[in-house]
């Protein structure tokens, strides 16, 4: 299982690079063009394809890239002048604060609402929780973001609506940052609440329905004694299995969140490179997108194995 | 369906059906998300010619008015009509993602039929393929591929097409593989049946519910996958506008308060989703007792 996953995850990496790659070096002119524009004259591109090394043969820059990463080098961002390796690593940081706080808060608020939705089957507190998951969920990212906005920062005053620092304050702390962290993680977790808790919902009802409850509660076992000793522990499973495969698409939405907040994480650093043709920069993310996606498989599937000693061998 | 509910509207897991909807009814649910998504459609191609204001006149005198008798839906920063403008975006809108869907559906459809009905090897290769497609998430995918071409209403309508029928195709494939060893089947083939017979008279057919339904949640995953890119700066470019391009422009000034430059592209959006996923809900309620 394991093992299907990391080949096909490779094979996938493999292929949208190679992809990337060439692509990039075919568009009209190659990457000179999108750099300084159709205008450029020929001197000008010549003096920069030598300088970004994109005058030697297209197959060895190609072997020259994998031999680079087999070094621990990512090459050079085009507009950014900088080594791709530590321009990703400073936007890696903001990104990971963001999808910790957003994935543990999403987690901690489906357990609650599957648990009512379990426990209040069929009845107007699980139908309430219910239509509310089905309207979030149909909710574009880009809405729920600007709406917020408008609300918090634009209305009420309360909350910044951009970036992660603020320009009148010289020493920005930690406060600050929170402040800023805010509206970006509301919305990614009230977009991931609305898939995760449905699920969870229907994992706390499928067990709830099981014979060891019914036989712990015949031999007179408190409800809550048995709602939280047994039935949360094993309605878990799914939730981590799920959880470990949204984490690409919970960045999926991210990069929209981000470009909205202009918060410095990866998925703003793509989306600018996308706009400005910044290709070093768009492969080295894919390969960690990537990765992460690997990661997050393996994590679900070792926190399955503590949950439930039987998932270990399958 | 665990396959193609990943792949649904927001990018996220869809949960299973589940009897949460059992209490609205089937029925309801069905023709809400017809009623809604029928709406959408008839705004999109019909409500250039109902409401002929032109989007693209530019009057400075009335910039950034909210809604009112003359401008029901209000002006942007350079005075258009913000009705005009949304009417114009949406047949920009379904105009790509209509035939995108369409596209895909069509894509991963002869995809899954090849793997399911094909010789063994055929199969592995297309599967393991398939795997390495659906292991990044498409809108990343679709991100890469958006910087990388000219953006047109063609090559977007190819892009989004190419790149979010994986679900469905391994869908098909096991759908077909389950029906192939069905006794039916066989004996068609005993009787000397061609493949592609079997497939244009059988397996559509008994298929049909199944790729009505996710026929129609892809409609609803191409129409944001492009809301999402135009926002991004990535989709139907200027002076084209579109939905999520609207939102956009609605977004970069929203320091003055634009509420209605805002509010009515994002429900657009919404809506089409909505209806898309009710619709589609419904249909799976009510036909599609295969899960």
């Amino acid at each position: 299982m394991v093992a299907t996953r990391l080949a096909s995850s490779s094979l996938s990496i493999l292929i949208l690079v190679t992809l990337v790659f060439f692509m990039a070096h075919l568009t009209p002119g190659g990457p000179a063009y999108s750099i300084l524009g159709m205008k450029a004259t020929a001197a000008s591109v010549a003096e920069l394809n030598a300088r970004l090394g994109l005058d030697v043969p297209l197959w060895k820059q190609y072997a020259l890239w994998w031999w680079h990463l087999a070094h621990g080098q990512l090459g050079y961002s085009y507009l950014l002048s900088r080594p791709v390796g530590s321009l990703l690593w400073q936007y890696e940081i903001n990104t990971l604060v963001f999808y910790t706080v957003s994935i543990v808060l999403s987690t901690i608020i489906s357990i609650l609402l599957g648990l009512i939705q379990g426990v209040y089957f069929n009845r107007w507190p699980a139908r309430l929780i219910g239509g509310l998951q089905l309207g979030f969920y149909a909710l574009p990212p880009f809405f729920v973001a600007a709406m917020l906005v408008l609300w918090f920062s634009v209305g009420l005053r309360i909350l910044p609506a951009s970036g992660i620092s603020d320009l009148r304050d010289a020493n920005p702390g930690i406060a600050t940052y929170a402040a800023h962290l805010v509206l970006p993680v509301t919305t990614v977790t009230l977009l991931t609440v609305a898939a995760l808790s449905r699920y969870f919902g229907e994992a706390v009802h499928e067990e709830l329905a099981k014979d060891y409850v019914r036989t712990a509660r015949a031999k007179g076992v408190a409800f809550t004694a048995i709602l939280f000793g047994h039935v949360l522990r094993n309605a878990l499973r799914p939730l981590v299995t799920i959880l470990g495969l949204s984490f690409p698409y919970i960045f999926t939405g991210g990069v929209i969140v981000e470009s909205v907040f202009n918060y410095p994480g990866l998925g703003w650093l793509m989306w600018r490179s996308a706009l400005s043709q910044d290709y070093p920069i768009l492969i080295a993310i894919v390969l960690l997108i990537g990765i992460l996606t690997v990661l997050g498989n393996l994590l679900a599937d070792l926190v399955n194995g503590l949950l439930d000693p039987r998932a270990r061998y399958e | 369906m665990s396959e193609i509910s990943l792949q649904s509207s927001a990018g996220m897991p869809a949960a299973p059906l589940g009897r949460l909807l059992g209490w609205l009814g089937v029925r309801a649910t069905l023709v809400t998300g017809l009623a809604i998504g029928l709406a959408i459609i008839f705004l999109g191609f019909a409500g250039p010619s109902l409401y002929p204001v032109d989007p693209y006149a530019i009057n400075p005198a009335h910039a950034l008015q909210g809604p009112s008798t003359s401008f029901p839906l209000g002006t942007d920063e350079l005075g258009r009509d913000e009705l005009a403008l949304l009417l114009s975006g949406g047949f920009a809108t379904l105009v790509v993602a209509l035939p995108a869907a369409i596209l895909a559906f069509l894509t991963g459809l002869a995809y899954g039929l090849a793997a399911g009905l094909g010789p063994g090897w055929l199969d592995r290769l297309l599967m393991r393929l398939l795997d390495a497609i659906l292991a990044l998430p498409s809108l990343i995918i679709l991100i890469f591929f958006a910087s990388l071409v000219t953006l047109n209403n063609t090559s977007l309508i190819l892009l989004l097409g190419f790149i979010s029928w994986p679900s469905l195709a391994r869908l098909v494939r096991n759908e077909t593989l389950a029906q192939r060893g069905r006794d039916f089947v066989l004996a068609t083939e005993q009787l000397g049946a061609s493949r592609f017979y079997i497939a244009r008279v059988h397996l559509l057919r008994v298929m049909a519910p199944i790729l009505v339904v996710n026929g129609t949640f892809m409609v609803g995953d191409s129409i944001f996958a492009l809301s999402a890119l135009s926002f991004l700066g990535l989709g139907v470019q200027p002076p084209q506008v579109s939905w999520g391009s609207l939102l956009e422009s609605g977004l970069d000034i929203i320091a003055l308060d634009p509420w209605w430059l805002i509010l009515p592209p994002g429900l657009l959006v919404f809506g089409a989703l909505i209806a898309a996923s009710l619709t589609g809900q419904g249909l799976l309620a009510r036909y599609g007792g295969t899960r």
